[in-house]
């Protein structure tokens, strides 16, 4: 049983053509998907059309059997640039949903501060956005969208602006919170050896649809060894390819 | 070496020069009195009290239109932003309104409220209204989409949204609209004593006119400039208090 379908959606920007167009896409519960392809493909596009910010020209999004028309509280989103609040502090920033939803409460902050410490940012809880770097900014709106456990999260590059360590680092922590909680999880990403580090599946897209769609047979837990292997290569190979080949190779469906 | 040494030398130079010119050249004192008679005038109105009760109306006149106008001003920018229909149907209204020269009311506030200090007020109110409905709507309404968006995922309530997004993200702009109108209301209290005063500082340098007194005209300019400082100062340290949080790209 799918935990999200997203069933022959479409979307056009005012004025212009088809940006996603009729992708059909499911995702199991618990299960890591990542999105990957060029940019300016659609990928952001699809996010929101999955998250209910944007309404499907055609098609549907369902979530647990349920269509989604407008944004829910089970979705976790994080955007492709950190969107925090210049006038909060990081500790706020991270309690907004909460405090948007209720009055916030001890529990609520020690697990701010747990997964603060999680992203590596202890000690910044009381400075604002702009005395943070870029980075950092964006582990902070990483934070803000676990803060809630959502069911779904959804992520737009949360980790394009992070050195390769970081990164790792960080990859190792969201699959492992994402397990633990057996998140539902839809991941765009630039970086190929990320897509299949951390999905179960990698779907590649390019003008709007859906051109590959790879299933990642490596074991979890995978540990950093696993990118060294003759597996893990062979699995960026075939995404690298799926990429480069021409639109006409691949569109008969 | 401190560049406040050389403003404050160049305050003594200037007035020094007035001093002599106005010796001098044999100009009546009644045209341009010297620098020391309107000291000495200044410093008598205040030590004997007189210029007292038209600072204390004059200053009251501004903080209740400047009040007035802020808060009406602002209630009605996020109530049209809020409201697009209301927007849409009053915005051409609010553009022509905005071009009439609001003084020209102050005779027939004077015919709707009297002389004294209400018609001042509601002038004063009237000035300062329009700088805080246009900086309202333009802050309310220039909200990154991006972040309009992260209240709709987070399921914000449009009060929620107002208030913990558009109204804090709006306050360098709205605070602008302040600043301007503290300007305005020293001139809108001013001249709406001119026109319809019976004390306070506008009506007092009509009457010195009168009396062809010039050095009370010259201290009553002082006292304006001096209030007015004083309410800018106050602006702005209102203002760094409340945009402490915000990002600033000028200020340390
Ligand atoms: N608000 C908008 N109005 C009109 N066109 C848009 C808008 N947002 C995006 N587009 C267009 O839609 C297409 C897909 O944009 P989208 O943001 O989904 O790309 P993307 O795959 O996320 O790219 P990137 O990897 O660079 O983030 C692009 O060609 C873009 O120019
Ligand atoms: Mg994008």
């Amino acid at each position: 049983m799918s935990f999200v379908a997203i069933d022959g959606a479409s979307f056009a920007y005012q004025g212009g053509g088809d940006v996603v167009d009729r992708v059909d896409w499911t995702i199991g519960e618990g299960e890591f998907h990542c999105l990957v392809g060029r940019s300016g493909c659609g990928k952001t596009t699809l996010l929101k059309i999955a998250a209910g910010l944007l309404p499907p020209t055609q098609g549907s999004v369902h979530i647990q059997g349920l269509e989604v028309r407008a944004p829910k509280s089970q979705i976790g989103f994080v955007f492709q640039t950190p969107t925090l609040l210049d006038w909060l502090t990081v500790m706020d920033n991270v309690l907004l949903p909460v405090s948007l939803k209720r009055a916030v409460r001890p529990g609520d902050r020690d697990k701010m501060s747990e997964l603060l410490s999680l992203m590596g940012l202890d000690g910044l809880t009381a400075r604002h956005p702009f005395e943070l770097s870029g980075g950092q900014q964006s582990r902070v709106a990483i934070a803000r969208a676990l803060i809630t456990e959502p069911l779904v999260l959804l992520m737009d590059e949360p980790f394009a602006a992070l050195d390769a360590i970081t990164r790792e680092e960080l990859q190792d922590d969201l699959l492992h919170l994402c397990d633990m909680r057996k998140t539902t999880v839809l991941f765009v990403t630039h970086d190929i050896a990320e897509a299949i580090y951390l999905g179960d599946r990698v779907a590649v897209m390019e003008q709007g649809r859906i051109r590959h769609d790879q299933i990642v047979d490596l074991a979890r837990p995978r540990d950093h060894d696993v990118r060294f292997s003759a597996a893990f290569n062979a699995q960026c190979l075939e995404v690298r390819k799926a990429m480069n080949n021409p639109v006409t190779e691949k569109s008969t469906p | 070496m401190n560049i406040r040494i050389y403003s404050w030398g160049l305050l003594v130079v200037l007035i020094g020069g007035w001093e002599a010119f106005t010796r001098l050249s044999g100009l009546s004192s009644l045209v341009i009195p010297t620098p020391s008679a309107v000291v000495e005038v200044l410093w008598g109105g205040l030590t004997i009290g007189y210029l007292w009760p038209h600072i204390w109306i004059t200053t009251i006149e501004m903080l209740l239109g400047l009040s007035l106008g802020c808060g009406i001003g602002f209630l009605c920018g996020v109530l049209l932003e809020e409201n697009g229909f209301l927007r849409r149907l009053l915005w051409p209204y609010i553009i022509a309104s905005q071009v009439v020269p609001k003084l020209a009311l102050g005779p027939l506030f004077i015919v709707w409220f009297g002389f004294g200090m209400t018609s001042t007020v509601v002038i004063t109110a009237l000035i300062c209204f329009f700088p805080l409905l246009e900086n309202t709507l333009t802050g309310l309404h220039h909200i990154d989409p991006q972040k309009r968006e992260l209240f709709r995922m987070l399921g914000a309530t449009r009060l929620q949204a107002l208030l913990r997004l558009k109204i804090p993200s709006g306050l360098p702009v709205i605070m602008a609209g302040v600043r301007v109108a503290v300007v305005l209301a020293l001139v809108g209290a001013v001249v709406g004593e001119f026109i319809g005063g019976r004390s306070g500082l506008g009506a007092s340098i009509i009457a010195a006119q009168g009396m062809m007194d010039s050095s009370l005209m010259f201290a009553l300019f002082i006292i304006i400039t001096l209030l007015g400082m004083i309410f800018y100062q106050a602006t702005i340290v209102l203002e760094r208090w409340l945009l402490s949080n915000h990002l600033k790209g000028s200020d340390p």
